[in-house]
């Protein structure tokens, strides 16, 4: 297995971890169960998966310094769980069979106690690459929305329903490969700049597949442990680009829409944003007598091929390197994170570790069902890739492997077939 | 190696300890204020004072070494018995950027003065417990840890301190000796504020109260606050979540980041004006009208390119914590659904289900 952090004998008799550490819970989730037959039906296949698959989980070194939560079936949050084991956790997940597991990226004294009586003492710094946040073309297409009027599951995303018109609705995203590469490569952008930016060393960074569509990237450095919820959002803001002042690049515009130089000491203009920029307009820099009048004599000339203004150009080159991460989810220090290894409702694929992110693909690598035939009820006509595998699926009756259907279930684009209940 | 500083250095810099065990040695005793001689010193350390705080004056000549270490600990006594919050803060504001001009300088210097060099870095690391490093291959650039730098930048408002307009590698921040002192001046200050606040003294010298007695009398005559009113309209619900918001926010704490945004999403989806939001922000410890403006503009989608910001679901808000939930909420998927809801309606229609 390449992700994990328990070792087998540590969990190699479930039925013993489950007698030791039956557990006593303050909170009462009776009222916590699925009230239709496809929650019942994934809380059944889940359980499953944990059962067979709690190996995947990986567990933060000091278990008892996290927060942890849970998403029932029905849809409900419960945060504020602390476990000392992870054998507590086991039975925890076995008995309860949530559809997420939360835990936190930040270390606490109180794990279990309300926010202010927590004691925070560090948080692990993250970043979360969103496929929604790529705003990809493809995704128009190959992407479904659900109308909240009808009920209706029209291909492609619109804005207003193609039955009743009603505009409340929500996307449904099917990532296709050319998602993937693009996430991939913001990945990529991200680690570059962690590294060659920030010194961060590589093998503190971990890179993990949300489990959807998205990419999760978990620094563990411990100089960035105690990082405020400010000085997080200022690695944001310069990951996002945000900011970027032209002067910055050792020139400004006067207002004769004339360059003139300022910066003297430009032998440090080969690094951090500066150096990007320019690299990738392909500016170079001289030193001596005439450094300056090169500088702005090659951006003259540039201006002119490019056919835009250098400031445009500028914002451009920017857009195109800063990396599109979600600002909120790495400046928030509370908040609670999928648990690696666990499975998110929104797809049934785990949230996995990727130790190659070139050859990574979520269609295999981040799916653990098995293959036996389930029938489930299509609500569209479609083709998806699994294993390497292409399934047609008209609507109505269809008979796929278990994993093809939790994803499809999972996605609201199915619905179980009554006898699997 | 122990580096020892000149006496010069002790003059421009009697903040640090070698200017305490000065004192120390010198076996002097805080009452010797109170005698004719000193009286010079009290004078001394109160134009300082009155001269910063009215007329924002920071010209200043330096005297030899044993009249500045007085001059200062003096000006600390006199602020320490005036306890007046603002006052303190402002004569540790100027007071440090009396200091930076020393250090701009000596900085400067460091490039060709190895023993100068040793004895500043000496003084970052003991003043600001931080390793500054001298670019050796860029002439007169000084590095530290990016998050060093980070950690004083963000209170910065102005976009060249932002990281992104910074000369950044290999987790080194590059900066110039200006930029370096600038960046520490507020830990300079918070350090002086601090050696003012932690003085644990019985009895002041009188004459120093004196002195104090006349700040005072000065403050009240300029002193007059306004109370900022209470803003939650009792007729209609406000989110819980939003309620709590307000109760923290009147009990003068803080807030978290993901409570502020939530706040102001709110308040602007509910058409607050930014005027208004402000009134209310002002009552957070550590506010700022300037960031408060420019963050609420941003999120209104007035400033910069930035997309308009939306209230956070209910689920979000949970997951940051925020959330307070009572019957009021139930079926709800954004406070927003509550906005403009009659808390008897809401009442009705549960007496009903
Ligand atoms: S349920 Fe929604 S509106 Fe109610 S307190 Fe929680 S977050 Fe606020
Ligand atoms: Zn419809
Ligand atoms: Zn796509």
């Amino acid at each position: 297995m390449i992700f994990s952090t328990n070792s087998k004998s540590d969990l190699k008799n479930a039925a013993d971890m489950l007698k030791e550490n039956e557990p006593t819970l303050k909170i009462d989730f009776k009222n916590s169960e699925p009230s239709n037959n496809n929650q019942l039906w994934l809380k059944k296949t889940f359980k499953k998966y944990y059962f067979k698959y709690f190996i995947n989980v990986a567990l933060p070194e000091k278990i008892n310094l996290h927060e942890f939560g849970f998403r029932y079936f029905d849809e409900k949050m419960y945060r504020h769980f602390s476990f000392n084991s992870p054998g507590e956790i086991y039975a925890f997940v076995l008995k309860f069979s949530p559809s997420d597991i939360y835990c936190s990226s930040s270390f606490y004294r109180n794990p279990s106690e309300p926010m202010d009586k927590k004691e925070w003492y560090g948080s692990e710094l993250i970043f979360d690459i969103d496929g929604k946040d790529l705003h990809l073309e493809c995704t128009l297409e190959h992407n479904y929305t659900r109308c909240h009027g009808c009920n209706l599951i029209n291909a492609g995303v619109l804005e207003k329903c193609s039955n009743c018109n009603g505009s409340r609705l929500n996307v449904i995203e099917i990532p296709c490969k050319n998602c993937i590469f693009f996430l991939k490569k913001e990945v990529k952008k991200l680690i570059n700049l962690l590294v060659e930016d920030f010194g961060i060393d590589s093998k503190t960074i971990s890179v993990y597949f949300s489990g959807n569509n998205g990419f999760h990237l978990h620094v563990a450095d411990k100089d960035y442990l105690p990082l405020l919820s400010v000085e997080r959002a200022e690695i944001s803001s310069y990951l996002l680009g945000k900011g970027f002042k032209l002067e910055t690049l050792g020139l400004k515009i006067n207002n004769d829409k004339k360059f003139i130089p300022i910066l003297k000491n430009k032998q440090l203009l080969d690094c951090g944003w500066r150096g990007r920029i320019l690299k990738n307009l392909k500016i170079n820099f001289y030193s001596g007598k005439n450094a300056d009048n090169n500088f702005i004599k090659q951006i003259e000339k540039l201006e002119t091929i490019w056919n835009c203004d250098f400031q445009q150009k500028v914002a451009k080159t920017i857009e195109d390197l800063s990396v599109k991460i979600d600002p909120m989810v790495t400046m928030d220090i509370h908040r609670i994170f999928r648990l690696a290894g666990s499975l998110n409702s929104k797809s049934g694929f785990a949230k996995i570790l990727c130790n190659d992110v070139d050859s990574f693909d979520p269609f295999k690598d981040a799916c653990f069902f098995d293959k036996s035939t389930i029938e489930i009820v299509s609500k569209i006509d479609t083709s998806i890739f699994f294993k390497g595998k292409k399934y047609n699926l008209n609507k109505g009756s269809n008979s796929v492997p278990e994993y093809v259907a939790v994803y499809l279930i999972s996605k609201g684009l199915a619905d179980i077939n009554l006898k699997e209940i | 190696m122990s580096i020892k500083l000149g006496t010069n250095d002790l003059a421009k810099y009697p903040f640090l300890n070698e200017a305490s065990t000065y004192v120390k040695e010198t076996h002097f005793d805080l009452q010797e204020f109170d005698r004719t001689e000193m009286e010079f010193i009290l004078n001394r350390s109160f134009n300082k004072i009155d001269n910063f705080i009215k007329n924002g004056e920071t010209n200043y000549k330096l005297e030899k070494f044993e009249i500045e270490i007085l001059t200062f600990l003096a000006s600390l006594l006199i602020l320490k018995s005036a306890s007046i919050d603002i006052i303190t803060k402002k004569f540790a504001l100027f007071e440090s950027m009396r200091f930076e001009k020393y250090l701009v300088e000596d900085l400067k210097n460091s490039f060709k003065d190895e023993k100068k060099r040793l004895i500043l870095l000496k003084i970052f690391n003991e003043i600001f417990k931080i390793d500054i490093f001298c670019e050796t291959i860029v002439n007169e650039f000084y590095k530290i840890r990016v998050i060093d730098y980070i950690h004083r930048s963000i209170v910065f408002h102005e976009e060249e301190w932002k990281l992104i307009n910074r000369t950044v590698k290999n987790g080194f921040v590059y900066l110039n000796v200006n930029e370096i002192v600038r960046l520490f001046r507020n830990e300079l200050s918070l350090l002086i504020i601090d050696k003012i606040k932690n003085m644990k003294l019985v009895t002041f010298p009188d004459k120093v109260l004196k002195k104090s007695q006349n700040l005072k009398i000065y403050w009240d005559s300029i002193n007059k606050r306004s109370k900022v009113s209470d803003h939650v309209n009792k007729n209609r619900t406000t989110p819980p979540c939003i309620d709590h918001i307000y109760k923290v926010l009147n009990n003068g704490e803080n807030l978290p980041h993901s409570a502020r945004l939530l706040l102001a999403t709110f308040l602007l989806f509910s058409e607050k004006n930014i005027e208004e939001i402000i009134e209310i922000f002002k009552k957070l410890p550590d506010y700022n009208e300037q960031i408060t403006r420019y963050q609420l503009e941003h999120l209104s989608g007035k400033k910069g390119s930035s997309k308009k910001y939306f209230v956070p679901s209910c689920e979000k808000i949970k997951l940051q914590n925020l959330c307070h939930e009572t019957f009021v909420c139930k079926g709800i998927i954004n406070p927003i659904q509550l906005l403009g809801k009659r808390r008897d309606e809401i009442e009705k229609e549960e007496g009903k289900g």
